[in-house]
């Protein structure tokens, strides 16, 4: 798994792409969460478009994440989910504790 | 053994998850060649990075010394219409109704604990076999 980053309308963004699947790549995104916390940028949105598939070890990460933040006053939402990890995110409930939006711009607007 | 070793249709690799890479460009590499579709390439492909996370979570958890060489072994097969992978390891094994319900309200927020109930979900069947000499578990997907 890559992972790049970007900041708008004071929103962070994280890219993910590839296969989140656990290994050392996984904790890149862990890392990354906890550098924006200490920046105090706690508006946080996982832009999932070009992740292939995640399996379980990613979506432990996306629910510490959700939870470390929450935790700091923060939140995290979801962007572009795909079909895959719908589906993922439905056979566990996760469905029902993740904000989901269809595009980075409708996420980043919720904040507001 | 300190790298893969590959042998056939199996793929043997050290006990560590620095190897999850190798196993899942090996595994693809056949299911690309019997011209699966990308969906069910993804559901095979997440249950057996689930399958060997677990093999080296239990192997690793088991090793007598920090020499001690525990290995992976990923066999993958295509027979008429299914695709059947097994996933050895050299650990105590685990008892798959000893873990909690990952559905329940208590343990929706829990980081941990979904790698069988995903696979049970993707997969078609789902048989776990515990020996003396380790877990093999096997999974079956129809085409």
């Amino acid at each position: 798994m890559k992972l790049s980053d970007r900041e708008q309308d004071g929103v962070v963004i994280l890219e993910p792409k590839g296969k989140i699947m656990g290994g050392p790549d996984a904790s890149l995104l862990h890392e990354k969460l906890h550098e924006c916390i200490e920046l105090d940028k706690k508006q946080v949105v996982i832009d999932l478009s070009k992740v292939d598939w995640m399996n379980s070890t990613g979506l432990g990460i996306l629910i510490s994440s959700y939870t470390t933040l929450r935790n700091n006053g923060g939140m995290l939402k979801l962007a572009n989910v795909t079909e895959k990890i719908q589906s993922l995110l439905t056979i566990t409930k996760l469905v029902t504790v993740f904000e989901a939006y269809d595009s980075v711009d409708d996420a980043i607007a919720s904040f507001k | 053994m300190d790298k893969p070793a590959i042998s056939g249709n199996t793929i043997t690799v050290p006990s560590d998850l620095n190897y999850l890479v190798d196993v899942d460009n090996f595994v693809e590499g056949f299911l690309r060649e019997w011209g699966l579709d990308d969906s069910v390439v993804a559901d095979i492909a997440i249950s057996v990075s689930e399958l060997v996370n677990n093999a080296v979570e239990h192997g690793s958890a088991t090793k007598t010394s920090p020499d001690d060489d525990r290995a992976v072994k990923v066999t993958v097969g295509k027979v008429a219409n299914s695709v059947k992978i097994s996933v050895t390891d050299q650990g105590s094994g685990f008892d798959p109704t000893e873990i909690d319900d990952p559905l329940a309200e208590e343990n929706l927020l829990k980081a941990a604990g979904r790698g069988i109930f995903i696979v049970r979900n993707l997969m078609d069947e789902v048989d776990i076999k515990t020996t003396p000499e380790g877990t093999v578990v096997t999974i079956t997907k129809n085409l």
